[in-house]
Order: structure tokens, then sequence, then C-alpha cells
């Protein structure tokens, strides 16, 4: 590394500066260390007399028309690059140490130089295509590069520099470890802070509920859990939690029975046993949460560099509402979320069972997770319907099973052999509660929002509401589920494919059938945003909902955004910071009742600052960046007003309504949003599957994907939905930067193909 | 990779010259992009823009700035120590009372006892909070802990905190060796000792050791005079760091006072020591004027305590102290029956941790005793230094100085250490054997500051983030420097020494567990089980309240044997150097 590097003293030419001089270094000096390919090197090597020439000459003798010529671009509504990289091509990352595709080969000497310069000048060297092509397009724009180069810079977030930091200092290993520390740190020094109703009797609140149900699960027998004092905080989540309840619960008495007291201990506010608490969420969360969100980025980013991996883990470990709800305000979402996510990571890796079961549980924790059923369950129907007529009945009475069994499992105590029939009434109607209202306290749906003119409860009585509510759910959530049935419908192996398979099954001698079933739908990469749109349309539409469950429809909107590292231009980025922000946002009144102020803004401004987002930049660009502009202006507006003027006599709810006024349009974005991303995605799924079908040439092409790099799941499939696809639509699109990366490589066997299976084997 | 970096142009002190490695240099193979770079910063110097360089920060400073800033926001609910109400009071006695009354106030009993700029300093702090919420400065309202004056307080640890950030970055700036000088700029900002002791248990001395950094950094620059200047502001801000002063004395009189051949330069000696004394007199005078002198000396130097704090600060005392307890036992068996007990000194064992310490074996130890040992150790640095008036070897000795005092002082307290680590901090990339240094005494002396924050929300705090500074400023540093031992010797020392770093996680889960172990076992200690603070004489316990001390004895005397190991380590280090 260090004989590479000295190489890039070239860079001081370019009228450098101080900031970024060191960041270009290693993005450069990785690349050459990443490469084995021989024309780099050359490339390099070059002597500084040579490299020296004024900008502007290099380009007037090299040749011309391989610079000026235009660099194929996206279609704007596919730029933002998470869908590629589900769909499995790699997309140029920033931080990722992966070589530049090999474009320049053709290109002349001088080109290359330039190229080279090019990129060490802009420090992030291969950013985004936009940013390639200005510099292509005008070179001598590099006289104002230290203005850009700070630009580019500030475009990267702290996460970014710290993991090429990290790596640039031979510290590879332990980016990892220390993320997960940091975020164990961060966790618990949030859970330092005041909990939901500290100090608050006689009825206290989050914190005292899940601290009652340990209580009342390690002192009484199963049959009673639902039934016990049910004013007093009564169990009402589903068995998962009792039982988990029931272990803290029991752990916790060992080691301070006062804590745990049946009817005794009822409001114990002591250190230790806030302590102990804490702890519990902490354990959990890392025992749930932190491996699931690991698998989730080795598994869904399998092929993008091993530090954009690192910067997504880092990006969902610190998801700042999560944090503050878990471990200040005091639930154990992330539990949930674990399990949900774990089902995502088996479904990806193609163990469709496991990750029936896993959701099960997730759902058995709490009910909140109906919230996903619809895209879950309609991913693996759409699953079966892809797999075809002999296989997917077969993998449909599997999962069938498989899903009963376990939920029959975790309500066993409350089933006829262990209790009379009627038991298994009392938890269900505690987890289902339909004689609540259509909402608690202020929450940003539609009906909260809408409530402050049209009075639902006025008007309709509540039975109709709970109808109305349902339908509108069942509408709202419509689009994700009935897409990804349609597209596994569609691109479904037709009995064609399966005579192929039997062709391969000599070839390889390996039993096709369950390969199939074994491996993802090509309609995988739909999942997030039907599950996006799934949560968000029960946020919006359904009835009773908390304001926490907000953190729902996050997570799937978290985890498209870890997929984005070219932050400038994207739309999911721009939308997807955009709604976290927003959501941390509607959680204020939550958070200011709990004490929780100081917490809030610390985690507003690292996470931003973690990620790099910042809506108040000087110039927006696009539609959305003023949109998030104006929004964001809102939320400071209204916390200073908060801040200075107490709300009027009339309307003491006055700051609550205001903040769910401004948070619901931007939710009702997203819901919208996601449905539009969810046709795009599966248009671009199965746009021309259906004249040619999963042909053959795809075939080796997928086989080859997997001996080359190793990974598993998502990537295996996806290349094989693209090869489909091949042909002139990609092109069209513009889509042939990205792709030319991906397929000629492996098609031809050209360098850079060499160059790639380097590089994924480095990472390892 | 970074020693592309290592040309920037330096501060150009003739002292920091030593630091260039020319194989450093010599491994570049073009050399010419530096005259670039060099020509580019001179410009930079030389434009007006001096103050926007001074103003302008890197987006990975940015980084550290903002993050450190909300992780310790979320710091804001954790523990206080007595320390905070402390504060609090001065900063009412401050604002209420008269300036002649400063130093008489018993309102309270945390009385004022900090030389009078840091009173100043209060009374500055006191009128923003007044606007805030009056009732912080309310002489009466004892023990206020109202959100409004923890917000206040903690924000203005934060905000005063900032001009060690403005030193450090100074440091950085003007370093040779520019991304080693800001590894280790960013290790002493994000320090788990301040965190430790000024974020969670509560004092300033982010803000202090600001302006120490920035006497040295002046001393760097070959800018003897604002460095004495500084010290001496220094001086009346907090007094323990008179630790320091005989290597800030020797280093100015030679270096600064007298010319290379020994003569003396007058004009400069008169000059050096007007700036001290006007500092001092602007301090002192107000007091003097009013004949408060006695009264003030009185409160700052309090000779009534005893050899060791409530929790033995990891010195050679405490190592004493600890064979002192082992020979009891022995005696007590009947194995050495000829020597005599200290009746007295038993009595003192049996009361755990207690302030006045009693020897029951060994013979007892008073004031004058640790004065002349510290005086001793310390002449044989400041000979060094005499010899030597490098800015390199002034650190050291420095370092050294403040060492000595921790090691054999009178009632040292445990975050004392600070004054070690701080300065030992800007000596340790320059090569394997003082990284190795500073890597024991980092480790021991943060891992003795655990037991401040006894309580148990605060354990994961101290421990993940300790652990997580480590890694960040001990992986890279050891890139930069390692070395392998050359002899055997060297590898028995290595292997010991990783060895005695390995222990420190076991000593950790001891000290975790032990609390929770022993409360089950006992069950009637409903309290915390370790507080070092409380355990001020009154809480006499028989074997099972003597138990309770097991881990803070045990890290005492762990963390002891690092920093005494670590003390001559670097003593050898600095004797044998040649500058």
């Amino acid at each position: 590394m260090d004989e590479s590097s000295t190489y890039i003293t070239v860079e001081g030419l370019s009228s450098s500066s101080r900031p970024s001089k060191r960041l270009s270094t290693t993005s450069f000096s990785s690349q050459t260390s990443a490469s084995g390919q021989p024309s780099r090197p050359l490339r390099l090597k070059t002597p500084l007399s040579q490299v020296r020439f004024p900008q502007g000459s290099v380009i007037s003798h090299g040749s011309g028309p391989d610079i000026l010529a235009p660099v194929p671009r996206k279609h704007h509504t596919l730029q933002a690059s998470e869908s590629p990289h589900w769909l499995g091509s790699p997309t140029p990352s920033a931080s990722s140490s992966r070589p530049v595709s090999p474009f320049s080969l053709s290109g002349s000497h001088t080109w290359s130089e330039s190229m080279s310069r090019r990129r060490l000048n802009r420090q992030l060297s291969f950013s985004s295509l936009k940013e390639q092509e200005q510099s292509l397009a005008s070179p001598l724009l590099s006289a104002h590069n230290e203005g850009r180069k700070a630009d580019s810079e500030h475009a990267g977030g702290m996460g970014k520099r710290w993991v090429r930091w990290m790596h640039k200092h031979g510290m590879k290993h332990w980016v990892v470890p220390c993320a997960v520390l940091a975020s164990v740190w961060v966790k618990w020094s949030i859970g330092l802070g005041s909990y939901s109703g500290q100090g608050t009797p006689p009825m206290y609140g989050d914190y005292e509920a899940q601290r009652h149900w340990m209580e009342l699960t390690i002192h009484l027998p199963m049959r009673e859990w639902y039934k016990y004092d049910l004013q007093y905080w009564g169990l009402d989540y589903p068995p998962l939690t009792a039982y988990v309840s029931w272990l803290c619960g029991l752990i916790g008495s060992w080691i301070n029975a006062s804590w745990f007291a049946l009817d005794s201990s009822r409001g114990v506010e002591n250190p230790e046993s806030k302590t102990y608490m804490r702890t519990t969420v902490l354990i959990s969360d890392t025992v749930v949460y932190i491996p699931a969100l690991y698998l989730f980025v080795r598994t869904w980013h399998a092929n993008r560099s091993a530090r954009t991996q690192e910067l997504a883990l880092l990006t969902l470990l610190l998801q700042p509402t999560l944090l503050l709800i878990d471990f200040g305000h005091f639930q154990y979402n992330s539990v949930m979320l674990g399990l949900t996510l774990f089902a995502l990571v088996c479904f990806a890796r193609g163990h469709d069972a496991l990750g029936a079961v896993s959701f099960v549980l997730g759902l058995g924790f709490k009910q909140m997770a109906l919230y996903y059923a619809p895209a879950i369950g309609s991913y693996l129907l759409g699953k079966c319907l892809y797999l075809g007529s002999a296989q997917g009945p077969r993998h449909f009475v599997r999962l069938a099973v498989v899903t009963t069994a376990s939920m029959l499992l975790l309500f066993l105590p409350f089933l006829p052999p262990f209790a009379p029939p009627s038991a298994i009434l009392d938890p269900i109607t505690r987890i289902f509660p339909f004689n609540r209202g259509l909402f608690e306290d202020k929450v940003a749906n539609f009906w909260c929002a809408s409530d402050v003119v049209l009075k639902w409860r006025r008007r309709l009585g509540a039975k109709t509401l709970v109808r109305l509510a349902t339908c509108l759910t069942a509408l709202g959530f419509l689009p994700g589920a009935a897409g990804l049935i349609y597209s596994g419908w569609r691109v479904r192996l037709q009995p064609r494919t399966v005579a192929n398979g039997d062709d391969r099954k000599t070839k390889t001698g390996c039993n096709v059938g369950k390969a199939e079933a074994g491996e993802p739908a090509p309609t995988l990469p739909l999942l997030p945003y039907a599950l996006l749109t799934s949560s968000m349309s029960f946020f919006l539409f359904s009835f009773q909902v908390h304001e926490k469950t907000i953190l729902l429809p996050l997570l799937p909107l978290t985890l498209l955004l870890s997929g984005v590292t070219s932050n400038e231009g994207s739309e999911t980025w721009e939308i997807g910071m955009l709604v976290s922000n927003v959501a941390l946002f509607s959680m204020w009144p939550l958070l200011k009742r709990d004490g929780l102020g100081v917490s809030y803004i610390a985690m507003t401004l690292l996470w931003n600052r973690l990620v790099g987002y910042n809506p108040f930049r000087t110039r927006p660009g696009s539609v959305l960046q003023y949109l998030s502009l104006i929004v964001h202006t809102g939320c400071l507006v209204l916390h200073l007003l908060e801040l200075f003027f107490s709300p009027p006599a009339r309307y003491p709810d006055l700051f609550p309504v205001l903040n769910v006024l401004l948070s619901t349009p931007v939710f009702g974005l997203v819901w919208l949003w996601s449905i539009r991303r969810s046709v795009e995605v599966s248009w671009a799924l199965g746009g021309l599957g259906q004249k040619q079908g999963p042909s053959s040439p795809t075939e080796p092409k997928h086989a080859t994907t997997r001996g080359e790099n190793g990974d598993l799941g998502a990537s295996v499939e996806a290349p094989a939905g693209i090869g489909r696809e091949s042909g002139a639509r990609a092109v069209s699109l513009g889509y042939a930067q990205g792709r030319r990366r991906l397929v000629r490589p492996r098609r031809s066997g050209s360098i850079s193909s060499v160059l790639s299976a380097g590089s994924h084997r480095e990472r390892k | 990779m970074q020693r592309v970096q290592a040309t920037t142009p330096s501060g150009s002190s003739p002292s920091s010259r030593s630091f260039p490695d020319t194989h450093k240099q010599s491994s570049q193979p073009e050399p010419i992009p530096e005259h670039e770079e060099t020509n580019f910063a001179e410009k930079q110097d030389g434009s007006t823009s001096r103050w926007r360089s001074w103003l302008y920060l890197e987006p990975s400073e940015w980084d550290i700035l903002i993050a450190s800033t909300c992780l310790k926001l979320l710091l804001f609910p954790a523990y206080r120590s007595t320390d905070f109400e402390v504060h609090r009071n001065w900063l009412a006695i401050t604002h209420t009372l008269p300036i002649s009354k400063w130093y008489y106030d018993t309102t309270s009993e945390w009385t004022l006892d900090y030389p009078p700029f840091f009173a100043y300093f209060e009374k500055l702090m006191s009128i923003p909070a007044y606007f805030i919420d009056p009732r912080i400065v309310d002489l009466n309202n004892l023990n206020y802990d109202a959100w409004s004056v923890i917000a206040f307080q903690r924000s203005t640890v934060i905000v005063t905190e900032l001009v060690l950030g403005a030193v450090l970055l100074r440091f950085a700036r003007g370093a040779v060796d520019r991304t080693t000088q800001r590894i280790i700029s960013a290790s002493l900002f994000l320090h788990p000792g301040f965190l430790i002791v000024d974020h969670i248990h509560f004092q300033y001395n982010g803000f202090m050791f600001g302006i120490l950094l920035w006497s040295i950094l002046m001393a760097r620059e070959d800018n003897k005079l604002a460095s004495g200047l500084l010290f001496a502001v220094l001086l009346n801000f907090k007094h323990i760091y008179m630790y320091l002063a005989p290597a800030y004395f020797i280093y100015l009189l030679r270096s600064f006072c007298l010319a290379p051949s020994g003569a003396l330069l007058p004009t400069r000696f008169i000059s050096l020591a007007n700036v001290v004394i006007a500092v001092f007199f602007v301090s002192l005078g107000p007091f003097l004027l009013m004949g408060q002198l006695p009264q003030l000396l009185s409160r700052l130097f309090p000779f009534t305590r005893g050899l060791n704090h409530a929790y033995w600060a990891p010195n050679v005392w405490a190592l004493v102290t600890a064979a002192d307890r082992v020979l009891l036992k022995v005696v007590k068996r009947g194995a050495l029956d000829m020597m005599s007990i200290n009746e007295t000194g038993v009595a003192s064992t049996s009361r755990g941790l207690v302030g006045d310490t009693v020897f029951a074996v060994l013979p007892n130890v008073k004031p004058v005793h640790t004065f002349i040992i510290t005086v001793a150790f310390q002449t044989i640095y400041l000979v060094k230094l005499w010899r030597a008036p490098t800015y390199k070897s002034f650190v050291t000795a420095l370092t050294l100085c403040g060492w000595t005092s921790f090691m054999f002082g009178w009632h040292v307290h445990e975050k004392a250490i600070l004054l070690v680590l701080v300065p030992l901090s800007l000596l340790a990339a320059d090569s394997h054997a003082y990284f190795r240094t500073f890597m024991i005494a980092s480790v021991a002396g943060v891992f003795s500051l655990f037991p401040l924050l006894f309580t148990p929300a605060e354990t994961l705090v101290k421990v993940v983030y300790s652990t997580l500074w480590a890694v960040l400023t001990f992986a890279p540093l050891h890139s930069r420097v390692y070395e392998f031992p050359k002899s055997l010797p060297f590898v028995i020392i290595d292997g010991l020494e990783k060895l005695y770093l390995a222990g420190f996680p076991l000593l950790q889960l001891l000290a975790t567990l032990f609390p929770v172990l022993t409360s089950r076992k006992g069950g009637a200690s409903p309290s915390t089980g370790t507080n070092a603070e409380a355990v001020n004489g009154d809480e006499v316990g028989s074997g099972a309240s003597a138990l309770e001390f097991l881990p803070l004895m045990l890290t005492s005397v762990y963390c002891a044997v690092g920093l005494v190991w670590a003390f001559l380590r670097l003593s050898v280090i600095y004797i044998r150097q040649q500058y």
C-alpha cells in the first residue's frame, strides 16, 4: 500500500488544497491495490513530467472524441442507485474500493491520465455519473477544484469519512466491532435519561407496563396472564412478549426480588431497577436486532463493497427514532423489527420456511408486525406462483404448515389440551382492542390530521369507522401486495424452464426443483417497497394507531436508505432522509413528555451528520430538495415557536396538532412514492420477461455469478433477472453504464471481470 | 500512507527539528509535489486569511466536534458527583457575595478553594446563569438539581472545553507529522479521562488543560514569554498545576532567560518576571490589598488530610499501603511475631479505605517524607532538562514532574492522573518506546478513574467509551511506530506488558460482578455497593463491608503497578535519550 501510495503525489500538481488531500489519497491507493489490472499501474507510473501538463493542454492534444463522447446516463427515474444494486448490478459507490469500469481502455494514454487526475482531484474518486460527466464536458472546470472539492467532501457523511479513515489506517477489521460498540454506547447513554412515565403516579407509563408484565408473569399461572387486573397495565401483547417478560422477571427477581414483587412493586423506581430494565432492552436488542442488521447488510448488500456494507450497517445501527423510543421512552420494538429483518434475510437466502417462522415470532412478540403481513404474505404467495404449477403448491403447503405450526406453538399454553377452549379468547381480545378510540393522543395519520376539519368521531359511529378504516387500509396496501403477487406470476417459471432445468440437472447434477425453491424469487427487490407501502398504509389509515408505530414504516425506509451511498441527486436518499427526520419530528410531543428533549436534539444532529444530510444546503437542486427545505424549516419554526410561546388557552394542543398537520402529508407522500417505486421496479423486473422468458443464456451466467463472488441470496437471482432484459430496453434506459460493468465482464471475461473478481476476493 | 504529508511546514521552532524523520522522506520517490504544497501553505500563511484558517474546520474536524458534542449532550442526565454542587455553590458565592467575602463564606460545606482566577471565571458564568434561572445562584438553595441547573452547568463544561479543541487544532495545524498529530489531537479531545471527570463526574479540566496545552504550544512555537504567561494564568485557575511548575521554571530559565553559553539575558529575564508577577497581581492583588491572603492560602492548601485519599490513588503509596495490609495478615498469623504492630494501624485497616492511613507494620509516612522523595526525583529530570532544554525534552520533563508528584505526593487524588496522561499523549508517537509507555499509562490511568463513577448505570458508559477510545487511538498509532523487541529481555518485558494489559478486562469483570454477587449474598446492603466518595469514615463496617472494598483495592493496586512501571519506563527513556 505504501509503495503505491507514493505515486499519489501526482495530485499535488493540480493546485490542490489542504482539506481533502489525504482522503483522495486513500481512495486512489486502495484502487490501485485492488486492481490487478495491467494497464492501471502503467497509468499511475507515468513520469511526472508528462502528467504535469496544464489541464487544458492535456485535453487538447489528447484524443478529443474519446473524451467528449457523452457518457450514457441513467434514466432519471432509475437514477436512485439502490434498485439496480438490489437487482444485482454493482453501482458506482463513492466509498467503494473497487476500480471504475474500464471504459478508458480504448482511450488514449493521456485521456486516462486526465481521468485519473480528475478522480484524484475529486477525492470521491468515482462518485456519481453526473459528476463524471460534468468534468468530462468541461475539463477546465478543474480551476475551481478547490471549491468543488469542499462540496463533494461535504456530500459524504461522517460515517463515510470514518469508515474510510478506518480502512486507511489498517483497521478495517475493527469497523464492524467499533460500529456495534459505538451504537451500544449511544443506546445506553440515551437510556441514562428518563423514561416514559417516570415519576408520574398512579399509572406511570410504558416502562411501568413492561415492568408490570415481568412482575405478573413470574407470579401468576399462565392462564391468569391475560386476565389479571386489566385496569392496571393488563398484558396486551402476544405471548412471546409474555414469555420474554417472564424470563426477564425471573432473572431480575433473582438479583433483587423487591423489584418484581407482586402488587407491592408497582411503580418501583430506583436506579438499580432502572439499570436492570434498561439492560434487558439492550441485551434483547443486541441479541436480536444487531445480528439481524448485520446479516441483512451482508445478504442484501452482498455485491456492494465492504465499505458500503459497513456504512449501511452504521446507518442502520444508529436510526435515531428507534433508539429514542426503545432506549429512551422504553419499549422492545427492536426485537420485533429484528425478527422481521431476520425474515427478510432468510427470504433473500432462500430459506422461506425459516423466514416465515421468524416473522411469526415477530408477530408473536408484538402484534404491530401485522403491518408487514400483507407484504410478506404476498411475497411468499408470489414466490409460490413464480415456482410454477409443479413446485408452487408444494411450497405453499410447506409454508402454510410451518406458519400455522409455529403460531400454534406460540399460543400452545392457551389452547385446548392445556386450557379450556375459551381461554384463547383472553389473549386475542387483549391483543386486538377494537373497543378503543379511532386514534390515541395526536398521531400523524390520516384520521387525526383530517379530524381537525372533519370531526370523524362526531359524524360516524364507531362501527362504521372501523369498517371505513379497514377498507382504506386494505386499499392502501393493495398496490404493494398486488404488485408482488402479479410480478411473481408474470415471471413464473414456464414448463419450458423446468425442462431447461432438467437440462441443467443433467449438466450439473443438482436437484433443480429444490434449487428454485431454495433461492429467492426475482420479486425480492420489490419486497422492501411493498413493506413500506403496507406498513405506511396501516399507519395512515388503520384503527387505533400510536405515534410510535411510525417505526414500522421507518424500518423498510431505512433499509432502502442504507443502500444509497452516492447521496446527491438520489430520490431515495432525499425521500428517505426527509421522512426519517419528519418521523423523528412527529415523535417530538411524546419525547418531550418523556423528558428526552436534549437526547432528541443530539440524536437528530448526530444521525444527519453521520449520513451527511443537510436540508439547509445553499442551493436546492430539485423539487424534492425544495420540499425538504420547506418541511425542515417548518419543523424548525415549530420548535422555535414552542420554545418561546406557550399555546393559547383555547387550544392547549396547538403545537401537537400543527406537528401532525406538518408530518402527515410527508407520510402520505412517502406512501405514494413507495407505490410508484414498486410499479417501476416491478416493471424493470419483468418488462421484457414476457417475451423472452427466463431463457437459457441467463442460466450459465447465473451460475458464474455464484462461482465468481460467492455471494448468496439476492445477488444470485437478481443478475438473472437483469440478464433477461439485457437487450434493447436496458440500453434505451441509458442503463448501459451500469449494465456494462456487470454483464460485459462476465460475458467476455475481459479485464474488468478479472478486476472485479480480484476485488471480491480481496474483500474476503 | 500518510507519510506523504510529512512535509507540511512546521511551527519551525528550533527545538522541534528533531522531529522530521529523514527516512520517511527518503521513502518518497517523487518529492516534487511537496514543493508545491509548501508554496501553497506558505501562501496561506502569508496571506491575510490567517483568521480564516483559524476558524476553518475540515469536515473531519467538524465531525469530531459535532459527534462529541452530541455524545456529551446525551450524558446530561448522567450521574453527578458532589463536585457539581460544589461548582453550583461557587456560582452562587461569586454572584451574591462581594469579593471580600468569597473566601470566608461557609454557607455550604463546599467552600471556595480554588485560586482567584477560577473564582472570576465562576463569576463570569454566574451572569448568564442568573438569566436562565435565578435559583441557580441563590446561595441558600443548596443541592439544587432542577433540569435548568443541570443543563446550564453541563453546557458550560462543553462550551469551555472548546478552548481545548482550539488549541489541539493549532497543534495539528503546525505539526511536522500532521496525520499523527491529528490522531493525537483527536484522542486528547475525546479523552475518556475528560469524559469521565468533566462530563459525568463534573469538573472543568478540559478548559484548564486547554490552557496548559496552549502554553505548551507556545513553547513549541518558540514564544516562551507567552508560554510562561499562560502557565501563570493556569496556576491561578487551579493550583494543582504546581506539580508541573518545576519543569516550567527550569525550562524557561534555561532556554529563555539564559543564552546557550550560560550568560544571563537580563531583558528577557525581567520581562518574564514582570509578566508572571503581573498575572499573580491581577489574580491575588484584590485579596492582598484586603489583607485576606492568609485566609485564601489556608483555603487553597488544607494540610489536614491523610496520605491516601478514600480510594487510593494508584501510586507508590497505594502499593506500600497494600504491602502493609498483606504484612499485617502475615504478622497476625504469627509468622513474624518479632515485628511490632501499630495498634492504630490495625484499627485503620479494619475500617477499610478510610481517609487517614496509618500503617500497622511499616513505618509511617509523614508529609515531609513525601516532599523530599518528590523533590529528589524531580531533581534528576530537571538536571537533564537543564542540559537539554529542547521542546521535546521539556514536554517529557513536564510529564515526569507531574508524574513524580502523582507517584509520591501527599493525599493525591486519582483525578490528578490527567496531569500525566495529557502531556504524555503529546509524546505518544515519537517512538515505539514512548508509545508503549503511553499505552500502559493511559490504560492504567483511565481504568483507575473508573471508580469515580460507581453507579451501575454509568459502568457501561465508561467501559465502552474507553474501549472504543483505546482501539481508535492505539491501533493507528501502533501501526505507525511499531518496532519489534530486539533482544531477549525486551521480549520478556513485551510479553509481561501484554499480559498486564490483558488483565484489565478480567479486573473489570470482577469489579462489575462483585457488587451483584455480594448483594445477593448479603442481601441487606440496599445502597450502592462501591461508593468511594461516601466512605468517609462514617460507614464503618465489619467483614462484609471490608469485602466491598476488595474490588476498589484491587483496582488501585493493579493500576498502581502499571503506572509505577510506566513511570520508571519513561524515566529511563528520558535519561537515556540523546537530544
